[in-house]
């Protein structure tokens, strides 16, 4: 088993929903084939330094998993012919520094995801308590999201 | 006639704040060795150390595969607004 991590682009033009639909799939790509997810991170839908079939934008995800090396070129091969993604880049982390690299990665990743998690439940519930000041709100919900 | 130093007395940035690793994804952190064109800057201007200087045109040639920085900058493709992305 060997450390990866996938950024894919997929295409702007689908719905919210369908961009989340694809992303289960290729989700379900990595681990059909024996791959463990550690984590995912979604930066969402960024500008493109360059245009990629005509398209100006793409919605960005970065899964980090693990898996045995031989896979994937199989992993390689149903993304390519997957038509929803613009582009994918696989970067393995094979030396110990670069495992340590990926480790911290993760870990920023998890964080990350928790801090958003709990962004959104203040946002959520914001118009509920309007005149209280911003920074009070994230500390009064915090408790009550864990 | 001693030639005077035109520059400051360069040493590499990424030893001094002792970089071991590059992430990819982290573009701003790319912008020092790359040129307003989005070259990548020759070692003998940033004053990078070999290693680094190695570590650095791999994350930026995989920041370019992933579209999070541009190959080129020309007069024909011009980028409306060529540091919007790297925040």
């Amino acid at each position: 088993m060997r450390n990866y991590e996938n950024l894919v682009i997929v295409k702007p033009t689908l719905t919210a929903e369908e961009i989340q639909n694809s992303i289960k799939a290729i989700e379900e790509v990595i681990t059909s084939n024996g791959g463990e997810i550690a984590t995912t991170d979604s930066m969402g839908m960024r500008k493109l330094a360059y245009q990629i079939d005509k398209n100006e934008r793409g919605y960005f995800h970065v899964i980090y998993y693990t898996v045995a090396p031989s896979s994937i070129s199989e992993i390689e091969r149903r993304f390519r012919i997957n038509e929803e993604l613009l582009r994918f880049v696989t970067i393995k982390y094979d030396t110990n520094r670069e495992v340590s690299a990926w480790n911290s990665l993760v870990e920023k990743a998890n964080k990350k995801a928790a801090v958003s998690a709990k962004v959104e439940t203040p946002v959520v519930e914001a118009p509920v308590a309007e005149e209280t000041p911003a920074v009070e709100a994230p500390a009064t919900e915090a408790p009550a999201a864990e | 006639m001693s030639e005077k130093r035109k520059y400051k007395k360069r040493y590499c940035k990424y030893c001094e704040a002792k970089v071991d690793f590059m992430d990819y994804k982290d573009v701003g952190a790319l912008r020092f060795s790359l040129s307003e064109r989005y070259k990548i800057m020759p070692r003998r201007l940033t004053g990078n150390c070999k290693r680094h200087q190695d570590m650095i045109s791999i994350v930026i040639k995989r920041a370019r595969a992933a579209a999070l920085v541009p190959y080129t900058v020309t007069r024909k493709a011009v980028v409306t607004a060529p540091f919007e992305n790297l925040r």
